[in-house]
């Protein structure tokens, strides 16, 4: 009894700690993201709009601003918005015209296959490759590896898309060229393998973005590993060759590729606006791009609020991963949150 | 353990290619006569297909029908409508409707379904502007009074882009769910994908000749994909992708109405600013001899070759191939001699010999604004200035955001784009009323003949009288006189489309290239 309420104290602290945190990024990021939405150079009602905005008179722009609320002055705007939020209402999409939570329910059930699909693909090739360029340190192998990564980091993802929509959809024809599912096929009717055969190219270009960074940090950490003691001493009792670098380098290595692999949701969200824009696959990248063009301040910053929990949540479970991997680290968490 | 997830994976995605790409060719594969037809136009109305927010302004609405309709020739005939009135005065529009549209879920059109909708789009705050209509009242089962709060000719454009809603049957959830009396029903819609619609055969009017029709929202990139690999059979493409031929596709040239011009600042610098603080005046640009030098020395057809690529056709005004345009208003371009002998005949003269006029010590230049990031506009500015350096103008051309725009419009002159199916944007352009007023009539221009002409066209009762009007503005504000924009080019719209689809004749589109041409999509047909 003593022992398990010495150790859960600690716990019970962090995770107060962390939802603590978790509570300023929030309200931090909710500010500035309107502060930089109110301040944007871009008309919400030109873009509500679009190119009709010539045949639009004064009067009706206001009866616009007033559905919108445009006429309220600005921290006013934010704390009616943040009174509902504490309410659990998210406000209303205007160029959705439906609830935000709806909204970011619905594409985000899109993404979560799109992203997760490209989260493994990064991780698990980019942590393959990055062991065989570690191990084969100095060799052809090596070099190509480490070629392909700087090319790849230097890749842009849009363009990563555009030339695999050629090749593969238009040139092979082999996969679709756009949309999540199959064109003008009634909804009842698309399979399991119709929505991979549309995920697939997506999700390879949206895979691109994390494999690099992986790839050059496993091979460093392969690299350091094995210059460490303990394989010195592995390699002096007679190890060697594959059953080496699983016994002695793979767990050591992986700390480095999984923390990146967690601390990249950011970054692979941020590639899902450009791969989804390109392929025509309806997420939460392409909500958001059109959410930023048409000004759409609610559902702006339900997404903005969505992907820092998202991003969080994915730090957190690193830390944890990371811990049980490497019960070093877990004495320099509990250190750092007491 | 990762690495047979990653098989695993790479597995699956495989055989789901393999799969689609042998579902992708299902139509063209099978004989006899498509009755699917798909369409890679852009165009998605995020919002939903509420025409009370803003849905079909342009185009067909699909779903519902509208009152009047314009035909190939841009002339307004009855849909919903049997006859429409409008009282001595302009205030009261009086709509007889027929009696035998239904709704698709089987109700009856009535007038006070017209007389809902209209009030509804008059108070929704959404992208149609019905602010002029002061109120709609059924007057019995099949007439509705539109009664306004002033004289207005161009509201016959509500009538013909306003689609009839069902009172019964409008709430939260019409935009995603429509109900209308249109050619078309509802059948899908997958946000930011595709929006699939079945045939109406309870229509009331011409049946279209496709059972489905498939509008696929991609790229442009990703469109010209899919013309490329036979997955649609209609893509709009921007002209700059539209290169070289495509097998088992036509190249398609909608001429529009989508047309670029130059805006002259009209007043001189007096060092007077608006109420918001924007400066007004151009020295150069208000006196007239200048704006017809310039309208007179381009050469607009050089414009369309070499900046548009062809695609495109010279501007003699604001509203090229409409009903109610000047061909009278047109002048003889391309003729830089002329333009120099009028810039002498007004006192401009190469006195230092620079290269550049100048009268009374004011220099013969100004910048041309347009916006960054534009590239057509960009192009356009580059070759005017080119063009008018030989007559000794010179012209800087600058790119700039619209908030530069704005607050510059009224002292330096600016490349605008424009264009519209609906006159009310021609009385906005010239009229001293609109002076200022959002992008209206930026360069502050103010005739009284030609204000008298454009309020009478707006007056007018009879649509007759009103073209008379619209006409005889054009003649006072046109090139050869007032000379107030230097007109330059109509865009054409170019789409990709089955060699074997008859689109009919096309209208001149609007500015806003895609949707426009479902205007006749109902008489759309496959030859082979």
């Amino acid at each position: 009894m003593l022992t398990a309420g010495s150790a859960a104290r600690p716990v019970v602290a962090a995770v107060v700690a962390r939802t603590a945190r978790l509570v300023l990024l929030l309200t931090a990021v909710a500010v500035a993201s309107f502060v930089l939405m109110v301040n944007s150079p871009v008309d919400p009602v030109a873009a509500y709009v679009g190119a009709d905005v010539a045949s639009l008179g004064p009067a009706q722009r206001a009866l616009i601003a007033q559905r919108w609320g445009l006429d309220d002055p600005a921290h006013e705007r934010f704390l009616s918005w943040f009174g509902n939020l504490l309410g659990g209402d998210f406000g209303f999409s205007l160029t959705f015209n439906r609830p935000v939570l709806e909204v970011i329910g619905d594409k985000f059930l899109a993404s979560l296959a799109l992203m997760a699909l490209a989260w493994l693909l990064s991780g698990v090739l980019g942590f393959g490759l990055g062991l065989v360029a570690g191990v084969r340190r100095g060799w052809f192998a090596d070099r190509a590896i480490t070629w392909l990564s700087y090319a790849l980091a230097s890749a842009p993802t849009f363009w990563v898309g555009l030339l695999l929509l050629y090749v593969f959809a238009v040139s092979l024809n082999w996969a679709p060229v756009c949309c999540a599912v199959p064109i003008g096929v009634p909804a009842d009717e698309v399979g399991l393998g119709d929505r991979l055969a549309h995920l697939a190219l997506p999700a390879i270009t949206l895979s691109v973005v994390g494999i690099a960074p992986v790839v050059l940090h496993t091979r460093q950490a392969v690299v350091d590993a094995l210059a460490s003691d303990h394989v010195a001493f592995a390699r002096a009792q007679g190890e060697r060759g594959v059953g080496l670098v699983l016994h002695r380098v793979v767990r050591n290595a992986a700390a480095p590729a999984l923390l990146l692999q967690f601390g990249s949701l950011g970054e692979l969200f941020g590639g899902s606006v450009l791969a989804e824009q390109v392929f025509s696959y309806p997420g939460l990248g392409a909500a958001t791009t059109t959410a930023a063009l048409g000004q759409d301040v609610p559902l702006l910053l339900g997404i903005a609020l969505f992907t820092t929990v998202l991003v969080f949540a994915g730090n957190l479970v690193g830390d944890r991963v990371h811990a049980l991997l490497d019960p070093r680290s877990r004495l320099v968490d509990l250190r750092g949150t007491r | 353990m990762p690495g047979s997830a990653w098989w695993r994976a790479v597995a699956v995605a495989a055989v789901g290619v393999a799969v689609a790409s042998c579902s992708g060719e299902g139509r063209r594969a099978s004989a006899g006569t498509p009755t699917e037809l798909r369409l890679a136009i852009g165009g998605e109305s995020e919002e939903g297909y509420d025409p009370t927010l803003g849905w079909g302004r342009y185009g067909s609405p699909l779903f519902q029908s509208t009152l009047l309709t314009r035909d190939a020739d841009l002339q307004v005939v009855n849909d919903l409508a049997t006859r429409h009135e409008v009282s001595p005065d302009g205030l009261v529009w009086t709509v007889d409707i027929r009696t035998d549209a239904k709704f698709t879920d089987g109700e009856p059109v009535t007038a006070r379904d017209v007389a809902y909708t209209f009030t509804a789009a008059a108070k929704s705050g959404g992208s149609t502007d019905v602010t002029v209509l002061r109120e709609a009242v059924a007057v019995d089962d099949d007439t509705v009074e539109l009664r306004l709060t002033k004289p207005q000719s161009t509201f016959v454009n509500r009538l013909v882009s306003l689609g009839i809603v069902p009172e019964h049957a409008h709430g939260p959830d019409y935009a995603r769910k429509p109900v209308g009396s249109g050619p078309f029903v509802f059948e899908q819609w997958d946000e930011g994908q595709q929006l699939i619609v079945r045939r109406n055969d309870a229509y009331y009017g011409a049946k279209p000749a496709f059972e489905r029709v498939v509008f696929v929202f991609t790229g442009e990139d990703a469109s010209l994909a899919a013309a490329r690999s036979g997955q649609v059979d209609v893509a709009a493409l921007p002209p700059s992708l539209a290169t070289g031929e495509l097998p088992g596709l036509r190249l398609t040239r909608v001429e529009s109405v989508d047309n670029r011009g130059i805006a002259f600042p009209f007043e001189p610098d007096e060092g007077r600013r608006t109420a918001e603080g924007r400066p007004i005046g151009n020295d150069v640009t208000s006196d007239r001899a200048v704006r017809r030098a310039v309208n007179v020395a381009l050469d607009r057809q050089a414009l369309v070759d070499g900046v548009l690529n062809g695609y495109g056709r010279p501007a003699t005004g604001p509203v090229d191939g409409l009903p109610w345009n000047e061909p009278a208003a047109a002048i003889t371009d391309k003729d830089p001699e002329g333009a120099k002998r009028a810039l002498e005949a007004a006192g401009w003269v190469d006195a230092d010999g620079d290269g550049v006029r100048e009268r009374g010590g004011t220099e013969a230049e100004f910048p041309l604004l347009y916006p960054a990031g534009d590239s057509v506009r960009q192009g356009l500015a580059l070759a005017v200035a080119d063009m008018l350096k030989p007559i000794g103008i010179a012209v800087t051309p600058k790119g700039e955001s619209w908030d530069v725009i704005r607050t510059r419009m009224h002292a330096d002159p600016v490349l605008f784009g424009w264009g519209s199916h609906d006159a009310t944007e021609m009385f906005n352009l010239y009229s001293s009323a609109q002076a200022g007023v959002e992008l209206w009539n930026p360069a502050l221009y103010r005739n009284a003949v030609v204000d008298g002409e454009l309020d009478a066209a707006m007056a007018a009762v009879d649509p007759g009288r009103a073209g008379e009007h619209w006409k005889a503005a054009q003649r006072q504000f046109g090139p050869g006189a007032d000379a107030a924009w230097a007109w330059l080019v109509n865009l054409d719209h170019v789409y990709y489309a089955d060699a074997c689809l008859d689109l009919g004749r096309l209208q001149v589109e609007p500015h806003g290239h895609g949707w426009p041409i479902t205007q006749g999509i109902a008489g759309w047909k496959w030859t082979c």
